[in-house]
């Protein structure tokens, strides 16, 4: 099926299950890479994955293409991320600065990225990433945010979607270079 | 335009990352549900379906009480407002004007005339002339239409009645004024010449005089036709 994100969904809105199926799959990667890369569970990071979709589902009637698509999804993505955060005990102002979320998993070396030490290097550098930060440069990646859709996307300001972008740019760069 | 906040080194690196992608499973739930969604399309619209179900009939409810608070509310305020028409009985006393009676002879033929004269034929063009302008008054008519108590009835028929048809209230609130009126005239000119000539007729000659002197007391205009002169005065 052709047509825009906006297209789509508003076709969804009317009805038009087919569409979903086109948005879905469009998005599908990217999201779930998001989530996972940002709580590093598979489990949790499917559950949260469908709970994510399940509101977009829900949603429909209420979506207006005011913004971009996938603007509005990595919205809900955040708002559903930041209830975990919450549930975990971490407050939104922590989220720059905290290094592990508590309860995070002992992080064990990841199988496909066994021998190739750079990668997981790098990985373990993202991982590392306060969830502010590591967020921006998920959302950066994965969406194909600018600054300026990441502080809409995260309800922050500019000039703090710029920092967290900027920092952890810098450390994933110096992942690269060890 | 470069975006200074992009490192294409680090995004590189990035997309070396092992492609995840969700289970199978997983995306077949989505989907599964989706589609339950867009087939129970009204689902998010179930309130505003039933709110405006509920509305409709109470809508129709409000306009039909309204309706009906309307037409009671008209029902019951005609009768009064028919209570301030009827003339006063200094009114009634005076003589209509000239202009006026004459429709009112030619809609509705008083019924006194050929009671008063049996045989059309007869009477002289003075006479008639002179009979003619008081019976021509709309004042027999009502006096000779309902009786007081029927219009009381009527009345009362007409408010109690006031849920029923609109006619048939209409009908009610008509006679009532009719009744009203009737009962606002004691006797007219014309009954009471006949009533003084009654008296003269039985003999009863003072009280046909004190009538007389209080008929031309009450009704000093009134011109009084030949023939009836002739029966109401002493000989």
């Amino acid at each position: 099926m052709e047509g825009s994100d906006e297209a789509l969904m508003l076709n969804y809105r009317e009805g038009g299950a087919a569409a979903f199926e086109e948005l879905y799959r469009r998005h599908k990667a990217a999201l779930f890479r998001f989530v996972l890369r940002s709580v590093r569970e598979r489990a949790l990071a499917e559950e949260l994955y469908q709970e994510i979709w399940m509101r977009v589902i829900e949603a429909r009637s209420r979506y207006e293409p005011q913004a971009k698509f996938t603007t509005w999804l990595f919205t809900i993505a955040h708002h559903r991320l930041v209830d975990h955060w919450r549930k975990k005990g971490l407050q939104l102002a922590a989220l720059d600065d905290a290094i592990d979320p508590p309860g995070a998993p002992d992080l064990e070396p990841h199988p496909i990225l066994e021998g190739k030490q750079g990668l997981e290097r790098f990985l373990r550098a993202l991982e590392a990433l306060p969830p502010a930060q590591r967020e921006a440069f998920l959302l950066h990646e994965e969406a194909g945010m600018n600054v300026a859709e990441i502080a809409r996307a995260t309800g922050a300001n500019e000039e703090a979607a710029k920092s967290r972008l900027r920092y952890a740019l810098s450390k994933l760069k110096e992942a690269l270079a060890e | 335009m470069t975006d200074p906040l992009h490192d294409d080194a680090v995004s590189r690196r990035y997309r070396e990352l092992p492609p995840e992608e969700p289970p199978r499973a997983l995306d077949e739930a989505i989907l599964a549900a989706s589609q339950r969604a867009a087939q129970a399309r009204p689902a998010p619209l179930v309130a505003p379906t039933g709110r405006r179900r509920w509305y409709v009939p109470l809508a129709a409810a409000a306009v039909i009480v309204l309706a009906a608070g309307l037409g009671l509310h008209l029902q019951l305020e005609r009768p009064e407002v028919e209570d301030v028409t009827p003339p006063s009985p200094t009114v009634l006393a005076a003589p209509p004007p000239q202009e006026a009676r004459p429709k009112v002879a030619e809609a509705k033929p008083p019924p006194q005339k050929q009671s008063a004269e049996p045989a059309p034929a007869a009477p002289a063009p003075p006479e008639r002339s002179a009979e003619s302008r008081p019976m021509s008054a709309p004042k027999p008519q009502a006096m000779e239409a309902p009786a007081p108590a029927a219009g009381a009835r009527a009345d009362d028929a007409s408010r109690e009645s006031a849920r029923q048809s609109r006619d048939r209230a209409e009908q009610s609130v008509a006679s009532s004024a009719m009744a009203k009126r009737s009962m606002a005239i004691e006797e007219t000119p014309e009954k009471a010449l006949e009533r003084i000539a009654e008296l003269r007729k039985a003999g009863k000659d003072d009280e046909a005089d004190r009538a007389l002197a209080e008929f031309r007391k009450r009704y000093p205009d009134f011109r009084i036709s030949d023939e009836m002169k002739a029966k109401i005065e002493r000989r």
